[in-house]
């Protein structure tokens, strides 16, 4: 068995010999592609590569030449941002400091809007994560269907009123003239019953500076409702019905 | 392309505003504004449908999902593009500082290559050129 194995290494020895880049038998040395040699046969003139562009390149004495990488493209080393036009969105991103809150992105929404949507199960991921059903034709409701919509004259339970409460601009809080406290009402301008669009009256209001009068006025009436209609007020009831002139009032 | 997203843009709007309308009456319910809600609520019904007609005039319109992320994660999305500026910016700077580190690179090697192997060298320019 020993003798078998010494055979066949020996055997393995001298097929590698002629290959072996220490073997001194090879005028040429080894096979590597790295070691440079003369090219006496005339064998390495082209260079065939084949692949997505085949080609052909005389390459004389080199090994592995290619042809070089076309320039005409556009490349990293361009200014991309001034080659696709976008340095008015650079510098308007970047001179300025975005702010961070959802919000100030859209300031005309009401209501409570800074809040993770993951939180109250809101998220826009949800909507992609667990499709909605739709399909359905959406049909206005019938008298039937508009019956359970039918509610109680009074406010809101007090559980509910919190979600009713918007938070206080940041740019009203600079104006101590705008300081309200009333409480559990939404701080909003109110809508009467017949319904009249209130949304752009509202931005203007925003805007505006009132007179001193109707500041004066406004304190006066703040006062008397403290007084006997407050919902805060604890002998007040909360449950009285409010005009609506006087809603629009508190506002 | 801005007219179809404009028009959406204003049927969200006016939706929002019946929901909010909606709020303030049920808020501080009263029996004569019974009415008024049910109309708001025929309104809320009238809104979704005139959303619904909208949809298929923004078909095209890609929105990359990690906006998504970012409104869930209550920030405003204009950071995204914010962001994605930055980011581009910063690889566009790192591809220039590669590219040309391989100039130098090659024009260096040249050079050594010109010295050690002057005739090699020759051969190469003229294959080259």
């Amino acid at each position: 068995m020993n003798n078998y194995n010494n055979m066949m290494m020996g055997e393995q020895y001298r097929k590698m010999d002629p290959y072996s880049p220490k073997s001194s038998s090879s005028p040429r040395g080894g096979r590597s592609p790295i070691v440079s040699r003369q090219d006496s046969s005339g064998t390495l003139k082209t260079t065939i590569s084949l692949g997505k562009n085949p080609s052909i390149v005389h390459s004389g004495p080199f090994y592995l030449m290619k042809e070089p990488p076309g320039e005409g493209e556009l490349t990293g080393a361009t200014n991309l941002m001034a080659h696709y036009g976008l340095e008015h969105s650079y510098s308007k991103f970047s001179g300025k400091k975005v702010k961070e809150q959802l919000s100030s992105f859209l300031p005309t929404l009401p209501g409570v809007i800074d809040g993770a949507g993951n939180m109250d199960n809101s998220s826009l991921r949800s909507i992609i994560e667990k499709p909605p059903i739709v399909g359905k034709e959406l049909l206005p409701l019938t008298s039937v269907q508009l019956a359970g919509f039918r509610l109680h004259p009074g406010p809101l339970p007090e559980q509910y009123r919190t979600l009713n409460t918007t938070p206080a601009r940041k740019h009203k809080n600079k104006h101590k003239k705008h300081k309200h406290k009333e409480g559990g009402l939404p701080q909003e301008p109110s809508l009467d019953p017949s319904g009249l669009d209130t949304h752009e009256k509202k931005h203007k209001k925003q805007k505006r500076h009132e007179d001193d009068k109707e500041r004066k006025k406004r304190k006066k009436e703040k006062k008397r409702k403290r007084q006997r209609h407050s919902p805060e007020h604890p002998g007040s009831g909360g449950g009285g019905i409010m005009l609506p002139q006087q809603q629009t009032q508190l506002f | 392309m801005a007219a179809p997203l404009e028009h959406l843009e204003t049927q969200l709007e006016m939706f929002i505003e019946n929901v909010r309308q909606i709020r303030i009456i049920v808020s501080d319910f009263q029996p004569q504004g019974q009415n008024v809600l049910n109309q708001k609520i025929q309104g809320l019904v009238t809104g979704l449908q005139e959303i619904d007609k909208l949809k298929s005039q923004v078909q095209d319109v890609h929105i990359p999902i990690e906006v998504f992320d970012y409104i869930d994660q209550d920030k405003n999305p204009n950071l995204y593009t914010k962001d994605c500026i930055e980011k581009a910016l910063m690889k566009n700077e790192e591809v220039k500082g590669k590219i040309d580190a391989y100039r130098k690179f090659k024009a260096n090697m040249l050079v050594e290559l010109q010295k050690t192997f002057p005739n090699e060298l020759t051969m190469y320019r003229a294959i080259r050129d």
